[in-house]
């Protein structure tokens, strides 16, 4: 067990985390808002909004995240002309992924709103829009930020994978040096250890905003 | 706007009709012998989660906690790279060797054991839905705990589970693409390197695209019928 | 048969469920457990066949003491019939097979044989008709029958009912009630935890009336409703029988 290896190299793997969180904040803000308008497209009872929306998340869900990458990083330079950097692709994916995911999160808490409260809504005179902003949402979110956290913890991990086009996160980092150093045990277990106590801090976080939020309302 | 001409006699041209046919099933034989251990795997953790036994059941909670906070990546990494080195020289050797497809089963058992935490939280909920009144009937009438597990508490726990269980195995059919990054020749990375002889990345990838949609879709097709057939009548609704 | 003695169950460090019981239940008596909801009555059911694991005192099964590792708990389960207040058939079975199941893996009877066995208590419940349904597809009532008629299959020496009607609507209680009389009939040795007063009156041989855990009065059937001997238990027979 030769410990030396991770910290002579600790700066150089650790620094990689700054890319990791920078696309994991970005595909988590992305992924949210557009989320968010494909639920509210998906519950709408226009078709021309909804079977889109269906079609969407069924599409990406389908699909595994890492193909989705290859299959932006060769289609925008066809559709625009340019290559993408490759931080910009992995962003790019990021969001239009997760947000097939984030819908059905949305979904699920738009849904845990009681009907009653629509009925209010619209009686008190609100448009569809205002409704859902004012009344619905506010809600919704309340129900969903457990999965939300636990959601945006995957997507932290999910970061990864921006491996396969040479982003060079931590855990493409933390593969470099063990290209040149071969002391694979020592180093894998150190990138888990990370990614376990930054991930294990996360949901921990999550569920302790829970519960002071819970004890404000609870009066 | 697009300024690109497509060439689609990529996908059935020789030879690259024929190994994109290899990728599915190297993807297909992936997804199951992974399936499979953590099936059994699964079933191990989720039962280890109830038991009476503190250790047990930390065991059990421990097991899904690393899982959870980890990236399937690091775990095929650490399958592919370091797990050998854990083993003294000679089987080392042996093992770069004899074993042809070294990655393939590295990815086999790094998503299976992966795969294994998700479907042992699945079982674990599967088993606290089981209303503690079965318990007590079984029990009550003399069957041992074993016995009251395989007649009563886990026919009943899987059949409430079954719907979450597919969802893991799409999952788990999903994540098997992750196996290219350690070179398997899976869809994905089949779609990639015919792209890097031919330069027709587009239809590669959306070929392996419909690869994948229409897999998934035939398998949630199939997994439909069976819930039907599974479920257990007078269950949907709450108890009185 | 079964011997209690000084038997006491609480959970965490306050909540006591049952303090101090003492009782005998003797072969072919009928014994009745009433009282307030929350008096401990299902706890002392379950800790009889051991379903409850209690922290003080005895409770010997023929003889046996069932805390005592070296006593084969199934064996002792399997001479004891328990039915639910809320029948507890295995949804995923048929109602022939909720049946079959404990004698032929307990008792190790051969399937035909349980399955005859079955049978004929199905008859005797009147509800052979039903052998091939799911419980999801019976009402309450025939439920509670079914769930009776799977205790039985097992040839217990004493049958435990915990509240068998008080899940029921009130047009099917006497159905299950008519059955529980057959047994009484046929000589079964019986301790019932129910509000059917009637049916208290009708077969039981003791009535023992608990309150917060403990026995308030505990007497033979006639002297229990003519003579009650303790307060509380006036106020309990007042309110009942109203």
């Amino acid at each position: 067990m030769d410990l030396e290896v991770v910290t002579r190299n600790a700066g150089f793997m650790l620094g990689g985390l700054y890319l990791t969180c920078q696309l994991a904040a970005l595909a988590i803000a992305g992924g949210l808002a557009w989320g968010t308008i494909l639920a509210v497209a998906r519950l709408s009872r226009q078709c021309w909004l909804s079977l889109p929306a269906v079609a969407y998340i069924h599409f990406f869900r389908g699909l595994p995240l890492i193909l989705v990458i290859f299959w932006l990083y060769f289609l925008t330079p066809v559709i625009t002309g340019q290559k993408l950097n490759e931080f910009a692709a992995a962003a790019l994916s990021f969001v239009v992924y997760e947000a097939a995911y984030f819908a059905e999160i949305v979904r699920a808490g738009i849904q845990s709103v009681p009907k009653g409260q629509t009925m209010a809504g619209l009686a008190a005179g609100l448009t569809a829009f205002q409704l859902m902003r004012h009344v619905i949402l506010p809600q919704a979110v309340r129900n969903m930020r457990p999965s939300i956290v636990t959601h945006a913890v995957v997507i932290f991990q999910d970061t990864s994978l921006a491996y396969v086009i040479g982003l060079r996160e931590f855990l493409r980092r933390v593969n470099l040096v063990d290209a040149r150093e071969a002391r694979s045990v020592e180093l894998y277990l150190f990138a888990g250890l990370v990614y376990f106590c930054l991930c294990a801090a996360g949901t921990m976080a999550g569920r302790y905003l829970e519960y002071r939020r819970f004890q404000g309302e609870a009066h | 706007m697009l300024d690109y001409s497509f060439d689609w006699s990529v996908l059935w041209r020789h030879p690259y009709g024929a190994m994109l046919i290899d990728g599915i099933f190297t993807t297909l034989k992936l997804s199951l012998a992974a399936w499979i251990i953590a099936l059994g795997l699964g079933l191990l953790v989720g039962t280890l989660r109830v038991q009476p036994v503190r250790w047990l059941r930390i065991f059990g909670s421990a097991y899904v906690q690393i899982f959870r906070n980890t990236p399937l990546l690091l775990h095929l990494f650490f399958w592919y790279f370091a797990a050998p080195l854990l083993l003294p020289k000679t089987l080392q050797q042996e093992l770069y060797d004899k074993v042809p497809n070294f990655a393939f089963w590295a990815s086999v058992v790094g998503l299976g054991a992966y795969t294994a935490s998700r479907v042992g939280e699945q079982v674990h909920s599967g088993f606290r839905a089981v209303p503690k009144g079965q318990y007590l009937a079984a029990y009550a009438s003399g069957l041992t705990t074993i016995q009251a597990y395989r007649h009563v508490v886990l026919p009943y726990a899987l059949r409430i589970v079954v719907p979450s269980l597919t969802t893991e195995f799409l999952t788990c059919f999903k994540n098997s693409a992750l196996a290219m990054t350690i070179g398997v020749m899976e869809i994905t990375h089949t779609a990639y390197y015919i792209d890097s002889f031919t330069w027709r990345g587009l239809e590669t990838t959306t070929a392996a695209s419909l690869a994948y949609l229409s897999i998934c879709g035939l398998i949630i097709a199939i997994m439909t019928l069976v819930e039907k057939r599974a479920r257990i009548p007078g269950l949907s609704g709450r108890r009185r | 048969m079964i011997d209690i003695r000084h038997l006491s169950l609480w959970y965490g460090r306050s909540h006591r469920v049952l303090s101090d019981i003492n009782a005998t239940i003797v072969r072919w008596r009928r014994v009745v457990i009433c009282g307030a909801s929350g008096s401990g009555k299902s706890s002392l059911l379950r800790c009889i066949n051991g379903l409850e694991r209690f922290q003080e005192g005895t409770v010997h099964v023929n003889g046996a003491n069932i805390q005592d590792p070296k006593v084969d708990i199934h064996r002792v389960r399997a001479g004891i019939g328990m039915v639910f207040q809320h029948f507890e058939l295995y949804p995923h079975m048929t109602v022939l097979e909720n049946i079959c199941l404990s004698p032929i893996y307990v008792l190790k009877k051969k399937r035909t044989e349980a399955e005859k066995k079955a049978e004929t208590l199905l008859t005797q419940v009147g509800l052979l008709e039903k052998r091939n349904s799911y419980p999801a597809m019976l009402s309450g009532g025939q439920q509670q029958r079914v769930a009776i008629a799977r205790a039985l299959a097992m040839d217990p020496e004493v049958m435990l009912f915990d509240e068998p009607t008080s899940a029921l609507d009130p047009e099917m209680i006497q159905e299950v009630l008519d059955v529980m009389i057959d047994l009484a009939r046929a000589g079964m040795t019986m301790v019932v935890v129910t509000h059917e007063m009637g049916f208290a009156r009708q077969v039981a041989d003791e009535i023992i009336y608990m309150d917060q855990g403990r026995i308030i009065e505990k007497n033979d059937v006639a002297q229990f409703f003519d003579h009650p001997q303790n307060e509380r238990t006036r106020q309990f027979l007042d309110r009942i029988i109203r």
